[in-house]
């Protein structure tokens, strides 16, 4: 899948227009989710957008630019800073018939609403059967020197809470497809854009609005023969980058992407491990506990026959995402960290 | 705060007919003796789990809920399964939940009065986490103004949930937007063991409704038909399309907070006080008599019919079977079909 870079990241505070596709047909991450939300919109007369500065400024990173003049303010809510408040009213509105779509403008402001998401979102269609087609989303992760209170991936806290459907593609066709896919189903779901990716990359992504991208997929972005990664997000990129180097050093690396996190698509992990017979697990999620800590149990639980070494796991400590840039640096995981730990997988 | 009654139900805008006087006392005396003898089971050892008692708060519960029509919605807390059987909940579903039974409205997957009838009588199925059903209550609004339809949502919390930012954020939004919306206070003193005034520090809950730009009224939450007259105000305004209003309604909270809690930090004179004469069951059972709507031989009537229909229900609970262990991974998500089917009844009627 052709990858480019056409601008340096976000920085946290991308209030740069939108944009549009390049001539060829090319879109942009950002533009790719811009379209899946836009698309939605004109189908379906249930959806609508809130969140705070979605409507008159487009969203703090232009994602919704234009939606306002388009929808108007029925459809496009721009909302005081109150999350729990987001997230009930989505709820609420969820159960009188709507498709809410809530705009964080962090991701790491979803934790403002915790409560309303874990306690009544992820719970309340278990307890009674009234279905909550409801998706957060927003941006989230970190590499783009925004520190750690705009540069959280939180989707361990929310994959623990169940009944939300999680997702954290990596392409922006996969986050156009994979949107439309959760505003249409009527689970709720977490919708995680990464925001390093928003402008760095783009793609021939389908204009046929009809094209969706399944949840609870994963994706072999790379085939390959010795040894699996299983990553997702923007950390697909950087695997995808150190299989290149790998692969001129003679050591074929298979990249699966989860896309959705949870529901985990544990078959397609498993068939890369019955064919590689060995994993690293690569995540930015915190180590201890994080979405890789749960893959690397099912390839435990499911394929230890098939292991040829111990499940690896890539990630970064528990710890607050730093700002200085040698410090995120380093607790990031970088294409060298990658190769060497493919290495020493290798080794074995 | 009116301490009397008033005897004319009629000054009212819009009076209540005769039988819907007589009604609403029926449900109070209902939700009452409801109470009583869950409590009286739960002390036995043979309910499971909780129970929060709501009683002395029926003038609340009953007069809120009297002003709402079947389409508006009601986002209750674990105190007001009083306003939920004034919404219309069937009591042999009630008791169902209160058993852990498939018949019960959440099919045993919520117990107590943890309860809810969402596509039925528009309630809400309750959180623990007060007032969590506040910002739920701004959505549903938001749709009923958007689909100009006249519904209203009405939710209650405690004087307890005043203290949670939850409770700013919803009413701040509900105002901004002018969204079809009551909240009531039920404000029975206590918040668990903590009395009012380590709650807030001013005098009233209702006059914070200025705060917000909205109309706030205290009301004696002993009084049904003062309620019921605040209600119907704030809730025409709602429907009209004049916004929010917030209803503080004081009573005392009777028992514990919950079934295990004896409640010693409720001073003995204050308690004795609302029982012996704010009692809201009683003093709106001698209002009626004063009016002539009831007399003993109907007030007898109505009593045998109530314990005759708790006896009936709970037969119906005790009877309903358990859920099928089997199917305790199903209803997770909607695509397995578990709340669109008829759920399996194989799980017994005995706990194992």
């Amino acid at each position: 899948m052709a990858t480019q870079q056409v601008e340096t990241g976000a920085a946290g505070h991308g209030a740069e227009p939108r944009g549009k596709r390049s001539d060829d047909g090319q879109a942009t991450y950002l533009i790719a989710v811009a379209e899946a939300l836009w698309e939605e919109m004109e189908r379906d007369e249930r959806v609508f957008m809130l969140g705070e500065d979605i409507g008159v400024y487009g969203g703090a990173f232009k994602v919704t630019e234009g939606f306002l003049d388009r929808f108007g303010p029925e459809r496009v809510i721009d909302t005081p800073i109150a999350e729990e408040t987001i997230v009930g009213m989505a709820v609420g509105a969820a159960m009188e018939g709507y498709r809410p779509v809530a705009e964080f403008q962090y991701a790491d402001f979803m934790s403002s609403g915790f409560d309303e998401i874990t306690t009544v979102l992820s719970r309340y269609y278990y307890r009674s059967g009234v279905p909550m087609p409801v998706v957060l989303r927003g941006p989230s992760g970190g590499g783009v020197r925004a520190s750690n209170f705009h540069s959280v991936n939180p989707e361990p806290w929310f994959a623990y809470a169940g009944g939300i459907k999680i997702m954290c593609p990596a392409f922006p066709s996969d986050a156009k497809g994979l949107l439309k896919s959760a505003i249409r189903d009527d689970n709720p779901s977490l919708f995680l854009e990464h925001k390093a990716l928003y402008r760095r990359i783009k793609e021939q992504v389908p204009e046929d609005p009809s094209v969706l991208v399944p949840i609870s997929s994963a994706d072999v972005k790379r085939a390959g023969e010795d040894v699996t990664i299983v990553t997702y997000g923007a950390m697909v990129h950087k695997a995808l980058e150190a299989a290149e180097t790998l692969a001129t050093r003679g050591v074929s690396v298979e990249v699966v992407d989860l896309r959705t996190v949870y529901p985990m698509d544990e078959d397609t992990v498993l068939r890369s491990i019955e064919k590689t017979s060995r994993a690293l697990v690569l995540y930015e999620s915190f180590h201890f506990l994080g979405i890789g800590a749960e893959v690397a149990s099912v390839i435990a639980e499911r394929a230890f026959e098939h292991l040829d070494a111990p499940v690896m796991r890539l990630a970064p400590p528990n710890h607050p995402v730093p700002f200085s840039p040698p410090l995120e640096d380093a607790f990031l995981p970088q294409v060298a960290d990658i190769e060497a730990a493919v290495d020493r997988l290798s080794a074995w | 705060m009116a301490t009397t009654l008033r005897s004319d139900a009629a000054a009212n805008d819009q009076p209540l007919a005769d039988d819907q006087l007589r009604q609403m006392l029926a449900t109070m005396k209902l939700a009452r003796y409801v109470d009583e003898r869950l409590e009286a089971l739960y002390r036995q050892g043979r309910l499971p789990g909780a129970i929060y008692s709501g009683r002395g708060q029926e003038g609340t519960h009953v007069g809120v809920v009297s002003a709402l029509r079947p389409g508006d919605s009601l986002f209750p807390t674990h105190r007001d399964l009083t306003a939920q059987l004034a919404k219309g909940l069937d009591l042999n579903r009630v008791l169902a939940q209160f058993w852990g039974r498939i018949d019960g409205y959440l099919r045993g997957r919520d117990g107590n009065s943890h309860i809810g009838d969402w596509d039925g009588n528009r309630t809400y199925a309750v959180m623990s986490h007060l007032p969590i059903a506040y910002p739920v209550a701004v959505g549903a609004a938001w749709a009923y103004q958007r689909a100009g339809d006249g519904r209203v949502a009405l939710a209650i919390c405690g004087d307890g949930a005043t203290s949670n930012g939850r409770w700013h954020e919803a009413i701040n939004w509900s105002s901004v937007e002018r969204l079809p919306v009551v909240w009531v206070v039920n404000n029975n003193q206590f918040a668990y063991s903590t009395p009012n005034e380590k709650e807030f520090a001013v005098p009233t809950i209702a006059e914070r409704g200025a705060a917000y730009g909205i109309p706030g009224v205290r009301v004696d939450g002993t009084d049904v038909l003062e309620v019921y007259r605040a209600a119907r105000e704030a809730v025409d305004r709602a429907r009209g399309g004049g916004g929010p209003s917030l209803i503080e309604s004081v009573s005392l909270r009777w028992r514990g907070h919950a079934g295990h809690d004896p409640a010693k930090y409720v001073p003995g004179e204050l308690l004795d006080h609302y029982t012996s004469s704010k009692d809201p069951v009683m003093n709106f059972e001698q209002h009626l008599r004063q009016l002539g709507l009831v007399d003993d031989d109907a007030l007898a009537e109505m009593q045998r019919e109530i314990e005759q229909r708790f006896e009936e229900a709970h037969a119906f609970a005790l009877g309903s079977p358990f859920p099928e262990a089997g199917d305790v991974n199903k209803g997770m998500w909607v695509e397995d079909g578990y709340w669109r089917a008829e759920p399996g009844r194989g799980g017994g009627t005995e706990a194992s």
